[in-house]
């Protein structure tokens, strides 16, 4: 696994995609979307999706010495990368506005969504239906990337207004908690979009093995 | 025992049949792939290494299934699909990198002298190559694991008559190290020269796989070159087929 993700790194991303996991530092930015830094780092991703098919990385990774199931494993390795890369700023940045940012104006003004452990779920569910929508589509040609790219903007749409909604209504409000206000419901929330992320993924993960094995190339 | 054994191998598409192809590659030989554009020439080589999934059949390399050892199996053979026409971009020497840590024998030296062999330059990019160059090098990249079964398609294809020359010259030499050569090729002159066997595949369906000798006994005429005996039996299938 480690040649392919080598392979993944090395020949199939684009430059661009890493500097795209930089757009999790949104989370730092007041008054913004922030699950919108989730979204940009799958962008990125697509990103090199595209570009791999552009270089037909699929027929390459098929004339080197790997099943085709260990292909689709060496791409979600490579998103999970990635993702994991942009997650773990996305957890420093929580971290920093949790605790010496927590009582800073501008966060506390912040009309939208803040970061706290609930958005970091969230932000997993996003990546989730990254993986689930996305990568799983891509597998099932292993060539079109329109379709599911298109499903995954739907999807992280609805959840973005759901994750910004949710903590308007009434009872709910401590969705959006300070530092480590009501963080029993913090870390409940983080554990359901970890539990929300490992499904998707698994689940995607398998779908792809099957439905890329059994495409005729 | 044989190096490749390919049993009763049938693949459907809509208005497409391959039907029970069958054919054995013995160690040291070359063996040639002929047929019609649509024969099912390429659809019977992606169907023995799983790049399509055959409806029906079975292949064994080295008397392993393929399937559930392909990872086995590919350390020991090569594919190759006529020229590079991935990562175009990328120079030579990136792809030569990648390339070579998955395989368990990957020979350096033979990857340099292939390099020298076929001029070509590790700091040139696919893209900046001719098509000749392109298939030099895929060959140059399936030869430096020292595969003992190289599967090409098409390999000598926008290949000018020297490098043709200078590439069957190749096969034989590989031949005499104990490889097998299965390549399809529509220049059959490129056969008469080295090839020790022929399958020959008409609208999905084996003609006749067999030494060079047995095939020019059994399907040629006294005189008749590989290309003669191949146009005639496409014209009387032709005309069999207006004239029902």
């Amino acid at each position: 696994m480690k040649h392919i993700l080598y392979k993944e790194t090395r020949l199939s991303a684009l430059k661009l995609s890493y500097v795209f996991v930089a757009s999790a530092l949104l989370s730092l930015v007041p008054a913004y979307p922030i699950l919108l830094g989730g979204f940009f780092t799958s962008l990125g991703i697509f990103y090199s999706f595209q570009a791999m098919r552009e270089n037909r990385d699929i027929g390459y990774s098929l004339l080197l010495p790997v099943s085709k199931a260990d292909i689709v494993k060496g791409k979600f390795a490579f998103v999970l990368l990635l993702e994991g890369a942009s997650f773990i700023i996305m957890t420093i940045v929580t971290a920093l506005r949790m605790s010496v940012l927590k009582d800073a104006a501008v966060y506390r003004e912040n009309p939208l969504m803040g970061a706290n452990l609930v958005f970091l779920g969230w932000a997993l569910v996003m990546f989730g239906l990254f993986n689930l929508c996305f990568v799983r589509g891509f597998f099932k040609t292993a060539y079109y990337i329109g379709k599911p790219f298109v499903y995954f903007c739907v999807c992280a749409g609805a959840v973005i207004l759901l994750a910004e909604a949710l903590w308007h209504v009434p009872g709910l409000g401590a969705l959006n908690a300070f530092g480590t206000d009501h963080i029993a419901l913090q870390c409940g929330a983080l554990a359901a979009g970890g539990a929300a992320f490992a499904l998707m993924t698994y689940a995607s993960l398998r779908r792809s093995v099957y439905t890329f094995e059994h495409t005729d190339l | 025992m044989s190096i490749c054994e390919v049993r009763n191998l049938c693949k459907e598409y809509p208005g497409f049949k391959l039907k029970d192809v069958s054919f054995t590659l013995e160690p040291g030989t070359i063996t040639g792939f002929i047929g019609r554009n649509g024969a099912g020439k390429t659809t019977t080589l992606k169907s023995m290494l799983g790049h399509v999934h055959p409806s029906r059949g079975e292949v064994y390399y080295f008397g392993l299934p393929c399937a559930g050892n392909e990872n086995l199996i590919k350390q020991r053979i090569s594919y190759s699909t006529g020229t590079v026409n991935y990562y175009p971009k990328k120079k030579l020497k990136e792809l030569i990198a990648v390339t070579r840590r998955f395989y368990a024998n990957w020979d350096d030296a033979a990857c340099a002298a292939y390099l020298k062999l076929f001029e070509l330059d590790p700091e040139k990019a696919p893209c900046e190559l001719s098509e000749g160059m392109k298939v030099k090098c895929n060959l140059m990249l399936a030869l430096s694991h020292r595969a003992e079964l190289l599967i090409l398609d098409e390999p000598t294809s926008g290949l000018d008559p020297f490098s043709r020359d200078e590439l069957t010259e190749l096969f034989t030499f590989l031949k005499t190290r104990g490889a097998a050569i299965l390549f399809s090729t529509h220049i059959t002159s490129d056969l008469d020269k080295c090839a020790d066997s022929i399958v020959y595949i008409r609208s999905g369906r084996l003609v006749l796989a067999a030494e060079k000798s047995e095939f020019r006994a059994r399907l040629g005429l006294p005189g008749e070159t590989l290309e003669q005996t191949m146009l005639r039996l496409e014209k009387e299938a032709r005309n069999e087929a207006y004239s029902v």
